[in-house]
C-alpha cells in the first residue's frame, strides 16, 4: 500500500481498493457457483444423467413435447394419455416458465451448433440456476446491509440443504428457477424503493412476471409486496418514492401476471390477490390526503379524514363482499386455506395432507436443512430491527412469514431458506467485522480512506453505522484484542466449516436420489442398483399396445407417461379429486367390484409398486390407507376407513389383519404369488420386509386380473384386466353349437396314392457349384 | 369544496364523545417486537405447529428387556415425527445460540466495564458452543448414522 499523504496517491490508491474488492467479490461468487454446482451433482456421478422423481417427468415430458412440436403447439396441446377419459389441457393448466427456460437455453445452443440433448439440460438446469440465485441473493443482501454479508450470503444458499433439496440435477421443477426469480424480485422491489425510480419498478414488475410464468408461489410475492408497503405506511413512513414504485409495479405485474393462461384472470378475481389491490388503494388514499393536509386547515383535515375514512372503508367493504357474494371474486382456495387453519387440510382434503411435503415441520428438519444458520438466523434479524430502515423493514417481513409458512409446511422450508441465508449472512459479517477487522490499529486517516472507498460500493450510508462503532471503541478494545481475536477466528471458521461438512453430508446421503434408480448396500459396502422401475416401464412400452390404459395410483402418473408413453387415469397434477377417489375405490374394493369399476373406465392394464420383497417403504401399502380416505371422502357408503382397521385401531396385513383389507384388490395385487415365496431359510414364506410380518392370505386367486409381468425385484407389479369374453364365457345350448368343418379336401383320390404335403418346399435342382481345386 | 365535507356534520350532530388513543397503543419499542418474534420463532422452530396437528406424546416410551416401561425422549429415525419435548428442548437450544451472537455483539458497548466484557464475551462463546453441540448429541441421538457413511 501506498502511502496516504499526497492526494494522487490517495486516488490511485482508492482505485485499487476498489478494483481489489470488485475482484474479490467476482472470485467469491465464482466459487459459490461452482461449489454450489459441484455439490448438487452427486446423484449424476452416482448414478447417470437422469431425471428424478415424479413431477419433473412431466416437465420434461411437456419440454420434451414443446422442443418437437413449437410454441404455440405446446400452448394447445391437448393431452389426451392423461386423465383418461377426460383429458388434460397442458398448455392452460401448466407454468410454462421451465420449459420455456430450458427450451429456450437449447435453442440457443443450437443456434450455435452446439448440440445437446434436451434431457440434459433439462437435468443440469436448477445446479446452473443455485448459482444465478446466489447472485441474487447477494444482490439482495447488498441493498440491504453490506457488501461482506452478501457474499456470506451467497455462499450459504449455494450449499445450504434447503435449497439443495429441491435443485440437485435431475430435480428439474419449478422450484430450481423460481427461487432465483424469487430473489432477484425482491432485490429490484428494494432497488425502486430505495431509488424511487420508475425503471427499477418495471424491471421488478418484468421478473415478477418471470416468476409468474414458474411456479405457483408467486403469491408469495404479491402478498409480501403489499404487507410491506401497508407496514410502511402504518409506520409513517410514506414516500413519493414509495408511491411510485408500488403503483408501477403492481399495475404492470397484474397486467403481465394476467398473460400467463393458467394464471388468467386470477390476480383480480381470487382472494389471494385482493390484499394487493387493497394496499394500492389504501396508497391512492394516503396520497391524497398527504396532498389535501399540505392545503388544509387542521379542523377541515380532521373532519375529512373522518367522513371519507368512514365511507370509503364501508365502501370497499360493501364492493367485496357483494363481489364475492355474486360469484365474481372466488373465496380462498383450499390449498391456500390450510395455511391459515392448520387442521384444514387433514378434515376437509386428504389429497393436500396425503403428501408428505405437506406435512407440519419438526424441529428436525429445520435443523437438517438449516443448521448453524437457524441460530444465526434470530441474531441478523436482530441487527436489522435495531437499525432498521424502509427495506429492512421488508427483510423482516420476509422473515417472518417465512417462518410461519415453513412451520406449517415442510416444503415452504424452500422459501424460509433464502432470508434465514441472507440473514445468517448479515450476522456473521457484522460478527467478523467486529473480531477480524486487523487494520483498526493503523491509524485513523487510513480508516477514513477505507470508510471513503467503501462507501460508493456500498451504495447506503446508514450500513456504515456498524463500522463506525467498532472503529470508536477500537482504541480502547486493543488491550484484550489479539486473544480474543484469534479465538473468535478460530471458533467461527470451525463453525462455517461444520455448517460445510453437514451441507455435503446431507446433499450426498439425503437428498441426491433419483428415486427411480433406487440403490441399496451390503454389508461390505458393495453397491446394488435396483432398476426395477425402468426395468417396468419399458416393459410396458414394449408389450402393450399403443393405447393401452394403465391404471396405478396417482403418484405413478407422470412416469408411466414419461417412460412407458402410455395413458393413465391419474397423476400427480391432482385437478380432479373424484376421479382419484374412483381409482382409490377400485384399489380398494374387492376383485368384483374393482372390476365393474375399471371395465367402466376401461382399463387395459393395472400397475402396483410393492416393496416387501426389498424392504422398500414408499410402496403402495404404505399408502393404501390414503386411497382409503380418499375413496372414502367421495363415496362415504361403500369405503369405510374403520372397516381396514382390526378392531384395536391398527393397520395389519398378517392374519389378524381385517378381512376387507385381505381381500380388497390392493392387497390381492400386491401379494399374489407372494405366499409363496421364501426370501431367505430364517424367514417363513411370505414374509413381508418393509412390515415386518407374514401375510394374512397366502392363497390368493385371481378372477378378473392376470399377472403380466413382475420386475426382478418385485418391486413394480403389473396386471392385465380380463376381457368380459375371457373368464365368463357363455353357455350354449347344444342345438345352437356350431362346430367348424375343415375346408381342406385332400387331394388324394384312388387314382393318385402319392400323398401331397401342404407347403411342402419345393426342392430346385440347380448345378453343382465348381469346387475349387487345390 | 368547503360544503363538500363538512355536510354531513349539518345533519349529524357530533356526539359529545372525547375518543383518546389509548395510552398502550403505540408503536413498539424494536426490543419488544424482537422479543415477540424470538419467541414465537422458538416456538415456530420446535415444531408446535406439528404438535397442534398431529397431537404427539410429550415424551414416549418403550419397553425394555425386563418388562418395564421406560421414557424415551427422541424419536429416532422418524424424520418426519417427533414428540413435544424433544422439539422445544431443541429449539430452546436453538435460541440460546442466537441469544450468544446477540451477547458477544452486545460486549462492545463501550461504557462496558472491562470484567463484564471479559464475562459477557465468555457467555456469548459458552451459549454457542454448548447450544451447536447439544444440537449435534441431538441429531446423533435422532438419526445414530450422522455425519457417518
Amino acid at each position: 500500500m501506498s502511502q496516504a499523504g499526497s492526494k494522487k496517491g490517495a486516488v490511485s490508491k482508492l482505485n485499487k481498493n476498489a478494483a481489489i474488492n470488485s475482484l474479490i467479490v467476482f472470485v467469491v461468487l465464482l466459487l459459490a457457483w461452482v461449489a454450489g454446482f459441484a455439490s448438487r451433482l452427486f446423484a449424476v456421478i452416482r448414478f447417470e444423467s437422469i431425471i428424478h422423481e415424479f413431477d419433473p417427468w412431466f416437465n420434461y415430458r411437456a419440454t420434451a413435447y414443446m422442443v418437437k412440436h413449437g410454441f404455440y403447439n405446446f400452448l394447445n396441446w391437448f393431452d389426451e394419455r392423461a386423465w383418461y377419459p377426460l383429458g388434460r389441457i397442458v398448455g392452460g393448466t401448466v407454468y410454462p416458465g421451465l420449459m420455456l427456460t430450458s427450451g429456450s437455453i437449447h435453442w440457443i445452443l443450437h443456434l450455435l451448433h452446439i448440440n445437446v440433448h434436451i434431457r440434459d439440460i433439462c437435468v443440469f438446469l436448477a445446479p446452473i440456476f443455485s448459482g444465478l440465485t446466489a447472485i441474487s441473493t447477494y444482490l439482495l443482501t447488498r441493498e440491504l446491509w453490506s457488501s461482506g454479508a452478501g457474499l456470506f450470503a451467497a455462499c450459504f444458499i449455494a450449499i445450504v440443504p434447503g435449497y439443495i433439496s429441491r435443485s440437485v440435477a435431475g430435480s428439474y421443477d419449478n422450484e430450481g428457477i423460481a427461487i432465483f426469480a424469487l430473489q432477484f424480485t425482491y432485490f429490484l422491489w428494494i432497488k425502486s424503493v430505495k431509488t424511487g425510480s420508475v425503471f427499477w419498478a418495471v424491471s421488478a414488475a418484468v421478473s415478477y412476471f418471470y416468476m409468474v410464468s414458474a411456479w405457483g408461489g408467486y403469491v408469495f410475492i404479491i402478498n409480501l409486496i403489499p404487507l410491506h408497503v401497508f407496514v410502511l405506511l402504518l409506520m409513517g413512513r410514506y414516500s413519493n418514492r414509495l408511491f411510485t414504485s408500488y403503483t408501477t409495479f403492481y399495475i404492470l405485474g397484474l397486467i403481465m401476471s394476467m398473460q400467463i393462461p393458467f394464471v388468467g384472470f386470477q390476480p383480480i378475481r381470487t382472494s389471494e390477490h385482493m390484499a394487493a389491490a387493497g394496499v394500492f388503494a389504501l396508497l391512492f388514499a394516503v396520497a391524497v390526503l398527504k396532498y389535501l393536509q399540505s392545503m388544509m386547515s387542521k379542523s377541515e383535515f380532521k373532519s375529512l379524514v373522518i367522513w371519507g375514512g368512514l365511507v370509503s372503508a364501508g365502501l370497499v367493504f360493501a364492493t367485496v363482499v357483494g363481489l364475492t357474494y355474486a360469484g365474481y371474486i372466488a373465496p380462498w382456495s383450499g390449498r391456500f386455506y390450510s395455511l391459515w387453519d392448520t387442521g384444514y387440510a387433514k378434515i376437509h382434503i386428504p389429497i393436500i395432507a396425503s403428501v408428505s411435503e405437506h406435512q407440519p415441520t419438526t424441529w428436525f428438519s429445520f435443523f437438517f436443512d438449516l443448521h448453524v444458520l437457524i441460530p444465526t438466523f434470530p441474531a441478523g434479524l436482530w441487527y436489522c430491527i435495531k437499525h432498521v430502515n424502509d427495506e429492512r423493514v421488508f427483510v423482516i417481513l420476509y422473515a417472518l412469514s417465512a417462518v410461519y409458512f415453513a412451520g406449517v409446511m415442510v416444503r415452504l422450508m424452500l422459501t424460509l431458506t433464502p432470508v434465514v441465508c441472507m440473514l445468517s449472512g448479515v450476522a456473521f459479517s457484522v460478527i467478523l467485522e467486529m473480531y477480524l477487522r486487523e487494520e483498526d490499529s493503523t491509524p485513523a486517516i487510513e480508516n477514513e480512506e477505507e470508510e471513503s472507498s467503501q462507501n460508493p460500493k456500498r451504495l447506503y450510508d446508514k450500513a456504515g453505522k456498524v463500522p463506525k462503532i467498532i472503529k470508536h471503541e477500537s482504541k480502547e478494545q486493543d488491550a484484550i484484542g489479539q486473544n480474543i481475536r484469534s479465538i473468535a477466528a478460530v471458533v467461527f471458521v470451525l463453525l462455517l466449516m461444520l455448517f460445510a461438512v453437514h451441507c455435503t453430508w446431507v446433499t450426498s446421503n439425503a437428498y441426491s436420489s433419483p428415486s427411480i434408480v433406487l440403490a441399496s448396500y451390503g454389508s461390505d459396502g458393495t453397491r446394488q442398483i435396483l432398476d426395477d422401475f425402468r426395468e417396468a416401464y419399458f416393459w410396458l412400452s414394449q408389450n402393450t399396445a399403443d393405447d393401452a390404459r394403465v391404471m396405478s395410483w396417482w403418484d405413478y402418473g407422470y412416469q408411466i407417461a414419461g417412460m412407458a408413453n402410455r395413458t393413465t387415469l391419474v397423476d400427480n397434477n391432482t385437478w380432479n379429486n373424484s376421479h382419484i377417489a374412483l381409482v382409490g375405490k377400485a384399489m380398494s374394493s374387492n376383485e368384483s367390484a374393482a372390476y365393474e369399476i375399471m371395465t367402466a373406465l376401461d382399463v387395459d392394464y393395472v400397475l402396483v409398486i410393492f416393496g416387501g420383497v426389498i424392504g422398500y417403504s414408499g410402496d403402495d401399502i404404505n399408502k393404501f390407507l390414503w386411497m382409503v380416505r380418499i375413496a372414502e371422502g367421495e363415496h362415504p357408503k361403500d369405503i369405510r376407513e374403520s372397516d381396514y382397521f382390526t378392531e384395536q385401531g391398527e393397520f395389519r396385513v398378517d392374519a389378524e389383519g381385517s378381512p376387507t383389507l385381505l381381500n380388497c384388490l390392493m392387497y390381492k395385487l400386491s401379494y399374489y404369488r407372494f405366499g409363496d415365496l421364501r426370501l431367505d431359510y430364517r424367514s417363513p414364506s411370505g414374509f413381508d420386509r418393509t412390515r415386518n410380518a407374514v401375510i394374512g392370505n397366502k392363497d390368493i386367486n385371481l378372477t378378473y386380473l392376470e399377472e403380466a409381468y413382475t420386475s426382478e425385484h418385485w418391486l413394480v407389479r403389473i396386471y392385465r384386466v380380463k376381457k368380459p369374453d375371457e373368464f365368463n364365457r357363455p353357455r350354449i345350448p347344444v342345438a345352437n353349437r356350431v362346430i367348424k368343418s375343415s375346408s381342406f379336401v385332400s387331394k388324394k383320390s384312388t387314382k393318385r396314392k402319392k400323398g401331397t404335403i401342404k407347403n411342402k418346399p419345393v426342392i430346385v435342382k440347380g448345378k453343382r457349384p465348381a469346387v475349387k481345386l487345390q | 369544496m368547503e360544503q363538500f365535507f363538512t355536510f354531513p356534520f349539518a345533519v349529524l350532530e357530533i356526539p359529545p364523545v372525547k375518543l383518546k388513543k389509548p395510552s398502550w397503543l403505540k408503536q413498539p419499542s424494536p426490543m419488544v417486537v424482537f422479543s415477540l418474534v424470538l419467541f414465537s420463532y422458538f416456538l415456530v422452530t420446535g415444531g408446535i405447529i406439528y404438535d397442534v396437528i398431529v397431537e404427539p406424546p410429550s415424551v414416549g416410551s418403550t419397553t425394555d428387556e425386563h418388562g418395564h416401561s421406560r421414557p424415551v425422549a427422541f424419536m429416532p429415525y422418524r424424520v418426519n415425527g417427533q414428540y413435544i419435548m424433544e422439539g422445544l428442548a431443541s429449539s430452546f437450544l436453538f435460541t440460546v445460540g442466537g441469544l450468544g451472537f446477540i451477547i458477544l455483539d452486545n460486549v462492545h458497548s463501550p461504557t462496558m466495564p472491562k470484567l463484564n466484557r471479559y464475562l459477557m464475551t465468555a457467555i456469548g462463546y459458552i451459549c454457542i458452543i454448548v447450544s451447536f453441540f447439544t444440537t449435534w448429541v441431538f441429531m446423533k441421538m435422532k438419526l445414530p448414522g450422522y455425519l457417518q457413511n
